[in-house]
């Protein structure tokens, strides 16, 4: 027995139509993009094994504050919530707990963004996009700068909400605002940095795992730099900067109030420029590779 | 699109010199040789380079100036692979729509109509780097054509397929422009298909645009040509150019070959009476149509 279609019965045809609507323009297809590569470097919509790395550096990140605050709510329970706070470190010695975490997002963050446009040749599809390559690489620095700076910012806020809501964190809202402040600042100050080191050498090579390993060797290395110069051929303090991780951390140490006792003479002027001159050093090298890419003929 | 007088130099590799054209509706076959400057003059449709020289107006803008406006209206399928292969196709083509400035909403339907329309409807969750390279070459189309462009730019889309894959390609292409109102500039180095598919033809030859306008005025108006092919090769050829000459026929000789305008009805006994005088065998006579080979042929000879 047949049915017959009722009142809202509609057939509806498959196929290709021409576009009607309004366009949207360059901020559309940034914020398109951005998207599309805060997913890839997730692995979202990707196979299995493209999770694991990002995965991993996120569990390493938050683990600590989780801990932290699990050991807080558990000595609360017996009385001792005060005495356990003891035990939890200050907002600025936290990233010493999870550099290693943020030094392996950002190996992976950067070289994940970049690389498989130019290795796969979609690069030269975005460019034949409203897209121009220096709006491409504002919205993939944009897209790397917030996946880095969930591992700077979010376990600093995640620590602070927590302590707050159990009643050992800082005293009122005025003090709670100004380390939210504090972590905001230090948080975004590293993402920018890190993430224009790591564009600068990802721009420099199609393989993920060569500029992977080229961003650690420059991390590491300019730590072996800064200590040979400093404690080995007897630098004044200030050449400590060399070292990109450790200057950047004393920078959020400053942010803080705080200071590396090796380094507290140290103006924080230099500390500031000289961090400031790895980001610019890398947003430029980034930059100039991408003008002078040949894509096609 | 109107171009005047460009040039693009690559160090010291001339890559356009002087080029000079119009390109209307329908399908353009863009032809010309490997390293003839068809990617070149792709690249500066697109806005991708500097024109070293002259001007260059496309859909009425300066596409170095304009870039983003006219790469908006425009679709691109570069002739290298140019897929994420780890990502679904869908996705690819969503994406792409979505940065040519399509809503999120729109760009998802669309890229599933295209992905239909190249005949991947049933594979469109797929993996790119699943598929095969016909499928690959779909795939691009389909992020060519996904947010409705003016004018769709095809690089090489043969490239790579076999012959049955190459007559679907050309049998979409011909679909995009002639269903679905697309303008389609083709390029590639095979006269045949270019010939097959297109409805203007643009030569390029060592940079330089030798021929340009509508197949059929190109090749003389479609007028009928008589082929025909001697026995005592190159020589016997020339002397066969000759003898009609001095009858008021005209032809062209090519190797032991005579192409002959075939005016009237009466031209066939000037051949018949100038064979016979000039006692040459005949390995072939053949009517035919001008084809694109020979307007190319005779474009590269000018040009040399």
């Amino acid at each position: 027995m047949s049915e017959r279609a009722g009142p809202e019965a509609r057939i509806l045809e498959r196929g290709y139509r021409r576009f009607e609507g309004v366009r949207q323009g360059r901020g559309h297809a940034m914020r398109s993009l951005m998207a599309h590569t805060l997913r890839r470097i997730l692995g979202l919509r990707r196979p299995a094994r493209a999770k694991v790395l990002p995965l991993m550096s996120i569990v390493f990140a938050y683990l600590p504050a989780t801990v932290f605050l699990g050991v807080v709510a558990l000595f609360g329970r017996f009385g001792g919530r005060a005495q356990a706070r003891q035990l939890v470190p200050d907002y600025a010695d936290y990233y010493g707990f999870i550099v290693s975490a943020i030094v392996l997002f950002v190996a992976f963050a950067a070289p994940e963004a970049l690389c498989p446009d130019r290795r796969s040749g979609v690069l030269s599809l975005y460019l034949a996009s409203p897209l121009t390559r220096m709006t491409y690489l504002a919205a993939k620095a944009a897209s790397v700068a917030i996946v880095i700076g969930a591992v700077t910012v979010g376990p600093l806020l995640l620590l602070l909400a927590g302590l707050t809501l159990q009643g050992v964190g800082p005293d009122g809202p005025i003090e709670v605002m100004k380390v939210l402040g504090r972590i905001v600042a230090a948080g975004v100050a590293l993402a920018a940095v890190f993430t224009a080191i790591s564009m600068a050498v990802a721009s420099l090579t199609d393989r993920r795992a060569l500029a992977s390993a080229g961003i650690i060797f420059l991390l590491l290395g300019s730590g072996v730099v800064g200590g040979i110069l400093v404690a080995g051929l007897g630098a004044p303090a200030e050449a400590f900067v060399v070292n990109v991780v450790r200057s950047s951390l004393e920078v959020v140490a400053r942010i803080y109030g705080e200071s590396d006792t090796r380094f507290a003479a140290v103006d924080t002027a230099v500390v500031a420029a000289g961090t400031a001159a790895w980001a610019l050093t890398g947003a430029a090298v980034a930059v100039l590779r991408y003008r002078r890419l040949q894509v096609t003929r | 699109m109107r171009a005047e007088a460009v040039g693009k130099r690559w160090g010291t590799t001339q890559a356009l010199s002087g080029a000079t054209f119009e390109i209307g509706p329908g399908i353009t076959g863009l032809l010309g040789a490997n390293g003839a400057g068809k990617t070149t003059l792709l690249g500066l449709v697109l806005g991708m380079h500097r024109p070293d020289q002259g001007r260059l107006e496309v859909l009425g803008r300066d596409p170095w100036r304009l870039g983003p406006q006219v790469r908006a209206r425009l679709g691109y399928a570069p002739e290298h692979e140019a897929l994420p292969g780890d990502v679904r196709a869908h996705d690819v083509v969503r994406h792409f729509a979505e940065v040519h400035g399509l809503a999120a909403r729109e760009a998802q339907t669309r890229a599933s109509d295209a992905l239909w329309e190249v005949g991947l409807g049933e594979e469109r969750f797929r993996p790119v780097g699943t598929m095969s390279t016909g499928q690959r070459q779909r795939v691009k189309l389909a992020v060519a054509i996904a947010h409705d462009p003016e004018v769709v730019l095809l690089d090489e889309p043969t490239n790579g397929l076999d012959p049955v894959q190459r007559e679907h390609m050309l049998g979409l292409v011909r679909r995009v422009a002639h269903d679905l109102g697309l303008n389609v500039i083709l390029s590639s180095h095979l006269l045949e298909e270019v010939e097959r598919v297109s409805d203007a033809v643009l030569i390029l030859d060592a940079g330089r645009v030798v021929r340009s306008g509508p197949l059929g005025e190109l090749r003389g108006g479609d007028r009928p040509e008589l082929l025909v092919e001697v026995d005592a090769g190159a020589p016997a050829a020339e002397r066969l150019v000759g003898e009609l000459a001095r009858h008021g026929v005209s032809g062209v000789a090519a190797g032991a070959s005579v192409v002959v305008s075939l005016d009237s009805d009466a031209v066939y006994d000037v051949v018949r009476d100038a064979l016979v005088d000039l006692s040459l065998g005949v390995r072939r006579i053949e009517r035919r149509r001008a084809s694109l080979e020979d307007v190319f042929l005779a474009a590269g000879e000018g040009g040399a």
